[in-house]
Order: C-alpha cells, then sequence, then structure tokens
C-alpha cells in the first residue's frame, strides 16, 4: 500500500504524527465495560492507541444488550470483558487488545502493583471508596487516571494526575509573536532599508505593516522621550498619526497597521502566566526532574534574563498581511476573457491565464519580496535563540548529570517556539476534593448563569455516590 | 417528560437517515440504542479505508461496498429485531421525492456537501417534515433544527457557493473558497457570530484549505509557514486539478480552458487541434510525453514570448520530459499482466516506482516519473473510466498524477515543491474528522429528534461543539434563529431581477440566475401558461428543440416575449421549489460589478466576513 496510514489520514491532520506516535505508544486500562467505557475506548481504539486492556467482572444479561451495540444475544452468559474487548479488536488489528474478567473493585484491592504498567486508567462506574483508593495508587504509579460516571442524561468526568505539561498548548486566543513593542537590532535596520515617503503609490501601499509599525514606533519614541504610546490618549493620537501617513484610500497595510497598532503599546517582557510556570520551584531542577522543568530552568535564569532581553524566545512565524493580495486565481479564470482584452492577447489558452494571473499579481512582487524577507528576518531570530536556548540546556543537563543529548533537538526547538504558551494543570488527590471541597468556588459557579446546573448536577452526582456508599444500593432503586 | 410517552413516540416513528458517513455511523447505532425501530438510510458512497478512523461500523473487508448497506447489516447485528431500509443511492435520484419523504416522521441528515443539503432541505420544506441538520469537522460540530414556519430553513442564511476553486487568499477576503466537506465536513451558518481564532485554534498545525464553517470563516491563516510559497502552490494544484486532470481523464465536452489552442501564428499543426487526444496505437509513455511536453514545454514557450509580461518577473523554465528523463522508463508497466492487483482502485505509481512516505518531497525527475507512470496506469488499468473521471482525494492514483503535475509545474515556475500528504490536503479540500465529535453530535441528533417527535417546540436548541474560548464548556445550546422572511426557499416573497431584456439571453438567465443562484438542477421556467424551458431526460424531440432554440433568444424575442414587469415562475420539480421573479428591464451594466449583467434582488448573497464577530452571549 503506497500510504500506509491512509486510515488515519483525517485525524493526522488535526494532531500531526507526534501526537499519533503519543497515541500508538500509549497503553489503556478500562476498569468495568458498560456503555460509557466501551464507546470511550471505541473512540480510540478507532484512532490507533497502542493497547487496551479492559477489567470487568460481571456477565452479560439480556439488560445489557439495549445499551451496549458491542453485545448481542450471543453474548449473553458469556464474560463482559471478553465480549467488548472482542468486538474492539475488529475495530482496529493494530491495536493491541486483552481483558481481565475480574472485579475492578477486587483487583483494586488485591493487586494494586497492576495498574503502574499503564499509561492512563479510565475508571468508570466505580464506588466512591474503589475511585479514593485507586487514585492513591495511580498517583503513586505516576499513571494518568480518568474518572467517569454517567447517569442517565448526566454524567461527569474528573482528570487526575499530579503535574501535566503542555507545550503545545494551542491557546484560543493568542497574540502573534511580532516584538513590535520591543524589536531587535536586526528588525529594526531592515525598516530602515525602506523607505515610507516614496510616492510612487504602488510601493507605498504594499509595504507590510509590521515595516510601518517598527518605523512610526521609532518616530514616536523619538519625539516622546524614547517612550512608546501607553495611555488611551497616546494610543488614539498614535493612530491618527499612522492615518497621517496614507496617501491613498485603499491602503490596506495602513488600515492594518491601524488595527494592529495596540501591539507596539503591549507591555515588554514575558506574561504573568509565563512568569508562574519559571518561579514554579519545581524549575529548580535537580537529575529527577522531568525535561520539561529542565527546558523551563533554561528559560528561566540563563536565557530570559540574558539573551532573551526579558522576553522568551522568539516564535518566529509572522501573519499573512493584505499587502500580499489579488492573488484569485479563480477569479482571473473567470474573468479571462475581460482582461485578455486589457492585455492585448487575442486567446485564452491556459498560458494566457498565467500571464493574466501574473499581470493582476505584478504589484504583488515588491510586496512578496518584503514579506519573505522579514519572514526571514523573524525565521533567523528564531533559529538564533533557539540555538542559545539549546546550550544552556545541555548546560543544565551537564550539571545536574544526566546525558547532554537527553533531550533532542526537535524538543527544544518546539519548546522554543511554544515558550510563550507553555501551561501546567495540576491536579487535586480525588480524595481532597471530597473530603475538603472548595466551597466559595462551587458557592459562585452556583450562582453563575453559565455553571449553575453543571455544577447543581456534580453536587447531585456525588450525593447519589454518597447514597450508594452508606446504604450500599442507588436512590429510587426500590420503586423499581 | 413522561417516559412512557417519549418510548411510544421513538417506537412509532418513522426515521430517513440522509448520509451514512462519520455522523451516520454513530446516528444509526445511537438511534438503534434509543429504540428507534423504523429507519431508512440513504448514502451512495462506498468505504473507503480513510473512512475507518472513525466510522466504526465498516471494517477493512468492507472497503468498496456500499456504506448505507454495511452500515445497516452491521447494526441488525446488535439490535436484530428493528426494520433498517438502505438505500444505496443518490440523495438526489428522482424516486426520493415528496411522496418519499411524506413517509416518515422527520428527517436526520449528516451529509458531507451542500449541494444535498440543500437538496433536502427543500424536499423536507416541501413535504412539510421536520429536518434535523449536522455537521462536524475536526472538533468542531453542529446541530440544528429546521421546521417550516417554525424555525429557519438551511438555506435562510445564505451558503458559499461550492465547487469554486480552493484558492486561499492571503488577504482575509472571503472570496470563493470551496467548503466541500468530506468527512461530515460543516458547512451550516455556524456562525454569523463565530470566532475565527478559536476555530482556528483547532486546526492549527495543519495545511487544509477547507474553510470549515462558514464563509466568515476563511482559514487562509493556517496556510503557514511558508505563505508566500503556498499560496502560489495552489495554484500550481488547482491547474493540476481542475484543468489538466480533468481534461486528460474527465468529461471531453465540458469546456475547459487547456482545451483552447493558442491562436498565435507560431502555433504548428502539431499544435493545432487536439494534441490531448490519444491517438490509436500511440504507446502510452510516448503520448504521456507528449502532453508533458506540450503542457510544461510548449505552452510556457508560447507564454514566455510575450516579453512583456516577463519584465521585472522570475521567468517559468520550459521544461520537456527527455531533459528530465532521456530514457524510457523502466517496463514497470509490465505488472499489469501479472494481475497482482486486480483491484483497479488500488494502482499507484508510486507503488510501482517504489516510492513510500507520502511526506517526502519528490524531486523533478521522481514527479516526472510519477507523471509518466500515472498516466500509463490510467490508460492501463483504468481505461474504462477516462472521460468519466473527476478529481478524488481518495482515489490514490489521482492524488499522485496531480501532485506530480502540480509540481513540476511548480518547479517550471520556480516555486518550492511539496509533498503528496500535503498536495493531498489542499487538492481534497480534506476535512479533519475523528470518531469523538461525531459521537457527541449524534447524540444530539438524537435529542433533538426526540423533541421534535414530542412536538417540544420550545426546547428546540441549536448546538455547537466546539471549545469556548472563555466559557469552560465544550456544547453551547442556542435557540433556534427565525425564519428568513425574504428566503427565496422556505418563504414565498417573490425575487426581482434587473436584467437587459434585449441583450440578456434565455441561456444567461438559465445559467447565471437559475443555476448559478437559485441552484436548480432540473428546472422549469413558464410565463404565465407558457412554458420556456425545461430540462429532463424524457422530453418530447420538438420540445427539446424548441427549449434549445429558446435558449439562444434575448428575452425580449421569446415567443412569449419577456419584458418589463413579467413575471416569470422558475420550478425545479425534483427539488419541489418554485419562485416567482418579477422581471425589470435596465439598460446598462456595470462591467466591473456586474459581471453577470443582471441583478438578482430578494436572494441574499453570503455576507462579507467581519473578523471581529464574537460569539452571542
Ligand atoms: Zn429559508
Amino acid at each position: 500500500m503506497a500510504e500506509p496510514k491512509t486510515k488515519y489520514d483525517r485525524q493526522l491532520r488535526i494532531w500531526g504524527e507526534q501526537g499519533q506516535a503519543a497515541l500508538e505508544k500509549a497503553s489503556i486500562c478500562l476498569l468495568n465495560c458498560g456503555p460509557t467505557g466501551s464507546e470511550t475506548l471505541k473512540n480510540l481504539v478507532l484512532g490507533g492507541i497502542g493497547s487496551i486492556t479492559v477489567i470487568d467482572g460481571s456477565k452479560v444479561e439480556a439488560g445489557d444488550l439495549g445499551n451496549n451495540f458491542m453485545l448481542d444475544e450471543s453474548s449473553i452468559g458469556q464474560s463482559k470483558a471478553k465480549c467488548v474487548c472482542a468486538f474492539l479488536q475488529e475495530l482496529n488489528d493494530a491495536v493491541k487488545a486483552k481483558f481481565v474478567e475480574e472485579s475492578p473493585e477486587a483487583l483494586i484491592e488485591t493487586n494494586p502493583s497492576l495498574f503502574s504498567q499503564f499509561t492512563l486508567v479510565i475508571a468508570t462506574q466505580l464506588v466512591e471508596a474503589s475511585v479514593v483508593k485507586l487514585d492513591r495508587i495511580c498517583r503513586r504509579g505516576n499513571v494518568m487516571l480518568i474518572f467517569a460516571r454517567s447517569y442517565g442524561l448526566t454524567g461527569l468526568v474528573r482528570i487526575s494526575l499530579k503535574e501535566h505539561n503542555v507545550v503545545e498548548s494551542k491557546p484560543d486566543h493568542f497574540l502573534d509573536d511580532l516584538r513590535l513593542n520591543n524589536p531587535w537590532p536586526e528588525l529594526k535596520q531592515f525598516a530602515e532599508t525602506i523607505d515610507l515617503n516614496v510616492t510612487d503609490l504602488v510601493a507605498h501601499k504594499h509595504t507590510p505593516y509590521v515595516v510601518i509599525l517598527v518605523k512610526m514606533a521609532v518616530e514616536w519614541a523619538e519625539r516622546h522621550g524614547g517612550c512608546l504610546p501607553s495611555t488611551r490618549e497616546e494610543k488614539k493620537e498614535f493612530k491618527e498619526f499612522l492615518k497621517s501617513k496614507t496617501i491613498a484610500l485603499d491602503e490596506d497595510n495602513y488600515k492594518e497597521a491601524i488595527e494592529a497598532s495596540f501591539k507596539v503599546s503591549t507591555p515588554r517582557g514575558i506574561s504573568s502566566n509565563l512568569r508562574q510556570i519559571i518561579d514554579d520551584s519545581a524549575a529548580e531542577v535537580d537529575s529527577t526532574s522531568s525535561d520539561f522543568w529542565v527546558m523551563v530552568a533554561a528559560l528561566k535564569v540563563e536565557f530570559i534574563a540574558n539573551e532573551g532581553d526579558g522576553e522568551a524566545p522568539l516564535e518566529g512565524s509572522i501573519p499573512d498581511m493584505t499587502s500580499l493580495t489579488e492573488l484569485v486565481t479563480g477569479f482571473v479564470i473567470s474573468s479571462a476573457v475581460n482582461l485578455s482584452r486589457t492585455l492585448l492577447l487575442s486567446s485564452y489558452d491556459s498560458e494566457t491565464i498565467v500571464l493574466l494571473y501574473t499581470y493582476k499579481t505584478d504589484h504583488c512582487q515588491l510586496s512578496c519580496r518584503h514579506y519573505v524577507n522579514l519572514q526571514k528576518i523573524y525565521q533567523a531570530k528564531a533559529e538564533a535563540d533557539f540555538l542559545v536556548v539549546e546550550q544552556r540546556v545541555r548546560n543544565i543537563l551537564k550539571r545536574i548529570g544526566r546525558d547532554l543529548d537527553a533531550i533532542s533537538k526537535t524538543n527544544i526547538k518546539s519548546f522554543c517556539r511554544n515558550a510563550r504558551k507553555l501551561t501546567v494543570c495540576r491536579y487535586r488527590l480525588i480524595e481532597d476534593e471530597f473530603n475538603s471541597p472548595i466551597l466559595p468556588e462551587l458557592l459562585k459557579l452556583l450562582t453563575d448563569e453559565d455553571y449553575s446546573v453543571a455544577v447543581g448536577f456534580y453536587i447531585l452526582l456525588r450525593a447519589v455516590d454518597r447514597f450508594a456508599t452508606n446504604y450500599n444500593r442507588f436512590p429510587g432503586l426500590f420503586n423499581g | 417528560m413522561d417516559a412512557e410517552q417519549q418510548l411510544q413516540a421513538i417506537k412509532q416513528a418513522k426515521v430517513l437517515m440522509v448520509g451514512a458517513g462519520g455522523i451516520g455511523c454513530e446516528l444509526l447505532k445511537t438511534l438503534a440504542l434509543s429504540s428507534f425501530q423504523d429507519i431508512h438510510i440513504i448514502d451512495m458512497d462506498t468505504i473507503e479505508v480513510s473512512n475507518l478512523n472513525r466510522q466504526f461500523l465498516f471494517r477493512q473487508s468492507h472497503v468498496g461496498q456500499s456504506k448505507a448497506k454495511v452500515a445497516r447489516d452491521a447494526v441488525l447485528r446488535f439490535k436484530p429485531h428493528i426494520n433498517i431500509t438502505a438505500h444505496h443511492a443518490n440523495v438526489k435520484d428522482p424516486e426520493f421525492n415528496v411522496d418519499f419523504y411524506k413517509q416518515f416522521n422527520i428527517v436526520l441528515s449528516g451529509l458531507d456537501n451542500l449541494d444535498a443539503r440543500r437538496h433536502v432541505n427543500r424536499l423536507c420544506l416541501a413535504a412539510d417534515i421536520p429536518l434535523v441538520e449536522s455537521g462536524t469537522t475536526g472538533f468542531l460540530g453542529q446541530v440544528t433544527v429546521h421546521m417550516k414556519g417554525k424555525t429557519e430553513c438551511y438555506e435562510c442564511q445564505p451558503k458559499p457557493t461550492p465547487k469554486t476553486y480552493p484558492v486561499c487568499t492571503i488577504t482575509s477576503t472571503p472570496s470563493k473558497d470551496q467548503f466541500e466537506g468530506g468527512g461530515g465536513g460543516v458547512s451550516l451558518p455556524l456562525a454569523r457570530n463565530f470566532s475565527l481564532p478559536l476555530a482556528r485554534n483547532l486546526l492549527t498545525g495543519t495545511i487544509s484549505l477547507s474553510c470549515l464553517v462558514h464563509p466568515c470563516l476563511s482559514f487562509s491563516h493556517l496556510c503557514t509557514p511558508v505563505l508566500g510559497c503556498f499560496i502560489l502552490f495552489v495554484h500550481c494544484i488547482v491547474w493540476a486539478k481542475d484543468l489538466l486532470f480533468s481534461k486528460l481523464f474527465g468529461d471531453k465536452d465540458q469546456e475547459n480552458d487547456l482545451n483552447v489552442c493558442s491562436n498565435n501564428a507560431t502555433s504548428s499543426s502539431e499544435h493545432a487541434e487536439d494534441v490531448f487526444k490519444h491517438i490509436l496505437d500511440e504507446d502510452i509513455e510516448q503520448y504521456g510525453r507528449r502532453i508533458y511536453d506540450h503542457v510544461f514545454g510548449y505552452n510556457i514557450e508560447v507564454a514566455l514570448a510575450n516579453e512583456e509580461a516577463w519584465k521585472n518577473r522570475n521567468r517559468p523554465k520550459p521544461t520537456y520530459s527527455s531533459d528530465i528523463l532521456p530514457d524510457k522508463l523502466i517496463q514497470q508497466i509490465g505488472n499489469l499482466d501479472n494481475g497482482a492487483t486486480d483491484d483497479p482502485s488500488s494502482v499507484s505509481a508510486m507503488g510501482s516506482l517504489g516510492l513510500k512516505n507520502p511526506r517526502d518531497i519528490w524531486n523533478l525527475e521522481e514527479n516526472t516519473r510519477i507523471f509518466l507512470e500515472a498516466l500509463k496506469l490510467f490508460f492501463g488499468k483504468r481505461e474504462k473510466e477516462i472521460g468519466n473521471l473527476t478529481f478524488d482525494k481518495d482515489d490514490q492514483l489521482a492524488v499522485e498524477f496531480v501532485t506530480a503535475a502540480a509540481n513540476i509545474r511548480a518547479a517550471s515556475f520556480g516555486i518550492p515543491l511539496h509533498s503528496l500528504f500535503e498536495a493531498k490536503g489542499i487538492a481534497g479540500n480534506i476535512v479533519h474528522a475523528v470518531a469523538t465529535t461525531n459521537a457527541i453530535i449524534a447524540g444530539l441528533i438524537v435529542i433533538e429528534a426526540i423533541k421534535v417527535l414530542l412536538c417540544d417546540t420550545n426546547s428546540y436548541r441549536m448546538t455547537y461543539c466546539l471549545q469556548h474560548p472563555s466559557r469552560k464548556m465544550l456544547l453551547m445550546p442556542v435557540e433556534p434563529f427565525e425564519p428568513n422572511k425574504s428566503c427565496y426557499v422556505c418563504s414565498e416573497t417573490p425575487l426581482s431581477l434587473q436584467v437587459n431584456t434585449h441583450r440578456s439571453t434565455l441561456r444567461d438567465f438559465v445559467e447565471k440566475i437559475v443555476k448559478g443562484k437559485l441552484r436548480m438542477d432540473f428546472p422549469l421556467i413558464m410565463h404565465g401558461s407558457a412554458l420556456l424551458y425545461e430540462v429532463g431526460d424524457d422530453l418530447e424531440e420538438d420540445m427539446a428543440a424548441n427549449y434549445a432554440a429558446n435558449l439562444h433568444k434575448v428575452l425580449s424575442e421569446l415567443p412569449s416575449p419577456v419584458t418589463s414587469g413579467t413575471v416569470l415562475t422558475v420550478e425545479d420539480l425534483q427539488q419541489e421549489l418554485s419562485c416567482n421573479i418579477n422581471i425589470k428591464h435596465r439598460e446598462e451594466f456595470d462591467e466591473e460589478n456586474e459581471p453577470d449583467g443582471m441583478l438578482l434582488f430578494g436572494w441574499t448573497q453570503a455576507p462579507p466576513m467581519n473578523m471581529d464577530n464574537s460569539l452571542p452571549v
């Protein structure tokens, strides 16, 4: 087969090869394979998870058939774990599927070390006491835990692990890393080579807005004692200043510059979120520290304070800029006839279209060049930042007595590119949540229109579990 | 809600499901598990390998079989006592007419393209059957309830035009991006109020151009990191796919720009008419090289002849196959005879050339080999299909050919080459798809369906599945929108058309308005009781000749003249859609701003993109 990964093509385009590799390396343990657990594994198996182990001590009964499509009449009386496991294996033969016909509750009591072999344990429909025990076992063994309970049309999912560090956090809203508030020398030099006072309209309207902003900020600072616009008044004034530089109405690059002018005024230095991470005590690394924290340490004392000039490493990519426009082939093809008249061409075969197309984009040549040059400057700075961080990482690895190459170039590069967006998640023990809930937080959410329903259900489900623990049955069951 | 009453409603319901793909599989399973007893499924597709990461009712061994039928059989395995009827057919087939729809209580849609969605919407309106429409793409999803007179119909909000070029503009203009799905793609009006960064985030790191959700979301921003290059490469793909591929393997009668040869005096007889024609008994490689030299060599030379055009820019380099590959290809084609691969859909030029990794970027020589080999394989193994092929992203050989052709052209223009994986993403406008989102959406469809069956009108919700930027929630239900009073599909408001009745022909009107804007496939046009035009397979010969003659006439000279004040009735009997159009004569049209030479009012154009749109509170 020419493309062995065809089966995963549609998802590779979401999480990439790295994401897929992480999936394929993972080994998952499911406790109780009712509908919730089975459905969960189905989605993971389809995506190509490495291995699964289904643990369930029950036999299939007639009542299971209506709600779990992995079971049919021939399954009745057989081990539920075995039937579900067989179905899942059929979905994807690349997945290693195993089952254990034993009660999860019993295993938690008798064989806690069993769980340490997994990447992730998914526990469904477990009673409170077992969840608390399992959570402690997983925490000790550094195994991730997801606890899920469903009840009719409601349910809850809880993640539990000590710490989860995300490099590629892909946040929703994030300002591009243009460094307009703190341009480095090469960027300034490049901006200086471009004259904004040209009278040629074509050249004027094809100057990338980044260049406009860098230059205008310099001009502004010269007139304001070295300061960039910071108050509301000044920001307004700065926009007016930009507006005064336009020489025609349709200069989209200036419109973009005005829209993006706030980027000049954003505070320099790292975000409070990143500050919190580098100030974390885990950033004091030793030989037991994870790669993530080693890289944070390299960032912390070393890079940001020195070469970084107070900033995190540059991301190196720049956004689209309207300076490059009019590249619409579809349009060109459809209006080829009209345009060919302008070009005095008598026919319109495919090459004429190229001509027309290039004619149309003639003006883009200049801006294309600017754009590409600008791109190179950002990339070069990002590369330089990366090399420095890499050196620091190697030094730290040496200091703490680890292999110099313990962290790959690729990982360091990805870390640098995402340095501004690092995320650290820590989760309380489920036991702590049960025994000492953060009441003020719950009360606040209960009165919040967006969350009150969800939090109400959370409390109800907790009450159901407590009831089940105390009375050994679920509430309402005596009604039939 | 009384549980018994709910169960009765479910058990008595007769449900039509259109689409048995990503959403469809999950939906059919959930319907069956929710006690639905009588379900019809329509899907014309057959199972592809790339479906298997989410369409869990299908196995490797089912590849090539009908989705509808395999899905039915799979569900009957665990729910043997319910009725499922599978139709392996196009939802647009005439057998699925209004009377067919009227037998159902509700229609549930998990389709993957706009055209079919529109069709189903129109039939549901005509039959007055409620429709629950859905779509997913990656981690985004949406479910909407459309009920005539109560909520908006699928077309109340204008949709982008499909089948235009997937040209990703570097600006943020919405332009003419393509929205066709591929895995239950969302093409719903997700939002008038959807924020771009949000959606972008969900897809970061991809190169797809698919504009998933709405014209407002032109994901041009995804084209990083080599934006400049990428944009130009897109044009090579468009050229390779829409011009070259369809010229060589598609419908020969199609109008195609490659077809028209240069009228330059320089054109020799060799290049005169149909260079693309395969001469009887001509060696296929010879033929391939002839095509190659024509499109990458000769055509570029012709273009270069216009010195004026190449001032200030890099001149493309004509490329001839003998310069790249002086020798004849080794007879890989020999494996034609040993029949190792009998299934024509599995032939691959990469396979026969021993290229394995779709993420490798081939050099010019490799691209040339692939080009020639793929062409040979098409003629050797899949000759029957030639003339009827349309590009399909799941057709390995087609993707190989298009990748190679685009790369050779790119090389000639000095644009960086791309891997098959990347090229496929661009050419196929591939929609990302995962099982989880489909499962969530299918669950929501069933919840809405139950509300509809119980006539619980006030509880209908339009639900988005997305990562909200600030609210820590995955699902966002909002109240459905009211019908758009000026929607030409679900309201009776007449349209009006400004046109120069002395200059525009009936053909102009049919192409630009009836097909181009109203999206009718089988229109019938009447002036009072006089029939001006009709499309259909079973027309009387004399009528057909009449209509053909009418097409060439200007409106005012038709047998029943169309002038200012005329009201035309336009109908599509298959879509059961009828509208009236008031004609107003107008003398002049601005060539640049009104290129159609006519203007339709009461029909809403897709809105311009507004990046600052925020989510509704
Ligand atoms: Zn409507």
